[in-house]
């Protein structure tokens, strides 16, 4: 299944927000959800990253791997990176799989790898 | 306005501590209504980000006041993440300064070691972004971590400057007998020797284990009052002078450019504003380094150095004591330890007692101005302070 992840279009302006926000960031102007939802792109390049060795308690793993991307459109998100050997700048592509499990939820997120 | 005056300091011993957290908060008022010789105040607020979560409490301010028989002035429990303690003590200035109140005890207080480290460290990554960032896995130490790799590569601050942070601020504890971390520690010993990796592992890449402060309990409290009730109280003048408070992106993804900290920038410049000072006329700052890369990010920031700086002014000396700009010559968050909403309390009794010369062995020669910067979120929500001294 070929899940997405949404950024909101400012109806009045245009402008795409990622996460969603209420008020757009821009024109200040839209009235109560208006925007379009766009799916955020998969590619883009790594900005910074980190390997964490001190989890949330959830997490039944040694380390996590972090990072925030620059994706294809300009607009940046944090996402999980499984990717051995990181450098700041290379190529990545996402995708949308479980990022975290509390109790019996699944949680959904974006998980990037070496494109 | 009113001209609003710090009277009265406490402090707890910043630890574990096997106190309910209602005590600990009454235990550092105690202190400070004793030291400005009051027994009665107009209003309380207490500072403290995890009691609903971590010690199952709410109301806590209701507690601590009945606590210290100080019913039936008027109680609020402040809640701002990190930026708890400077908030509250901003909600201290206005009661004051409004003339609506003339003595306004300000306490903070954390107790968050009742529950084990994997805990704590959600409980505070619960201020991160709920969709964008909590459900990732991320952490405070990660943020740190990933802005500390931008901030190398656009600055060329090294992990020895981070190393450098971690030893000034952590031997500058052993001069505070309130302060958590009681070991002097050396760049050998974290960072040269063969058994530096041991000793010092990563928490968070490129972060190590001493780049972050101590997970502590612990209280501070003020008693800020009018000038009128200060003269009267007789103890030394020193002026609340100096209010800022700003917010940014609470994702840090969204900020344009992801190695400032607009926050910052923008709250030390509204409360050096108010002040009429400029960052060159500090004696003495307490920043917010929760993670070291942060008192030399904060240090630029605040303006006390250029962009890009900051490690420069570290490896010249500057913000050692008898440096050009002493910072946190207490511990800071780092050596003196990190009750989360203590915090910005415990930096105004660090510059409370530097004002009035009570500093000891860590004294800053001749003090008369000084500073604080309380960073909430990752930088989302900070709050900076001036203070000085009327002789």
């Amino acid at each position: 299944m070929n899940r997405e992840i949404y950024a909101y279009k400012c109806k009045r302006c245009g402008t795409m927000h990622y996460p969603f926000r209420m008020v757009c960031k821009e024109c200040k102007q839209n009235d109560f959800f208006e925007f379009d939802t766009v799916p955020l792109p998969k590619n883009g390049k790594l900005l910074t990253y980190t390997k964490v060795y001190n989890l949330p308690a959830q997490y039944e793993v040694a380390t996590l791997g972090l990072g925030i991307v620059e994706l294809e459109n300009g607009m940046r998100m944090l996402g999980q990176i499984e990717i051995d050997n990181p450098k700041m700048g290379m190529p990545v592509k996402g995708n949308v799989e479980v990022v975290r499990r509390e109790d019996y939820d699944d949680f959904y997120g974006m998980v990037f790898r070496d494109a | 306005m009113r001209d609003v005056y710090v009277a009265g300091i406490g402090i707890t011993t910043f630890t574990r501590l096997e106190f309910a957290l209602s005590e600990i908060a009454s235990y550092a008022s105690m202190m400070a209504l004793k030291d400005a010789g009051v027994s009665e105040v107009d209003q309380v607020y207490v500072a403290n980000m995890g009691a609903p979560r971590v010690n199952h409490q709410t109301a806590l301010a209701s507690a601590v006041v009945d606590s210290l028989s100080l019913t039936p002035a008027g109680a609020a429990a402040i809640e701002n993440g990190p930026a708890s303690g400077g908030s509250a003590l901003k909600a201290g200035f206005q009661a004051v300064a409004s003339g609506m109140e003339d003595v306004v005890l300000v306490a903070g207080v954390e107790r968050m070691r009742e529950v084990n480290n994997l805990e704590a460290t959600d409980f505070v990554a619960t201020l991160t972004h709920p969709i964008a960032e909590y459900i990732y896995g991320v952490t405070l130490p990660a943020h740190a971590a990933m802005f500390t790799r931008l901030y190398m590569d656009k600055y060329g601050v090294t992990e020895r400057h981070l190393a450098m942070v971690g030893v000034k601020n952590q031997n500058a504890a052993l001069n505070n007998e309130w302060a958590h971390l009681q070991q002097e520690i050396t760049l050998e010993g974290i960072l040269d020797s063969p058994e530096a990796m041991t000793n010092n592992p990563y928490v968070a890449e490129p972060l190590r284990f001493f780049d972050a402060c101590p997970v502590s309990d612990g209280g501070a409290a003020v008693v800020l009052v009018s000038k009128e009730k200060a003269l009267e109280l007789g103890r030394p003048l020193i002026r609340l002078s100096g209010v800022g408070q700003a917010t940014d992106t609470h994702a840090v993804h969204e900020r344009v450019e992801p190695t400032d900290l607009l926050a910052v920038r923008k709250a030390a410049a509204d409360a050096f504003e108010m002040a009429g000072l400029t960052p060159e006329d500090v004696d003495v700052a307490e920043l917010h380094d929760a993670f070291t890369i942060l008192e030399i990010a904060e240090s630029e920031e605040v303006g006390f150095f250029p962009r890009g700086e900051g490690h420069l002014a570290l490896e010249r000396g500057d913000t050692a004591l008898g440096g050009k700009i002493p910072i946190n010559v207490g511990g800071g968050l780092k050596g003196r330890g990190h009750p989360v909403g203590a915090t910005g309390v415990a930096q105004a009794w660090e510059i409370v007692t530097q004002l009035r010369g009570d500093g000891g062995a860590r004294q800053v020669e001749d003090a008369k101005v000084g500073f604080t910067c309380n960073f909430g979120g990752f930088g989302n929500n900070v709050v900076c302070l001036t203070f000085v001294r009327e002789d």
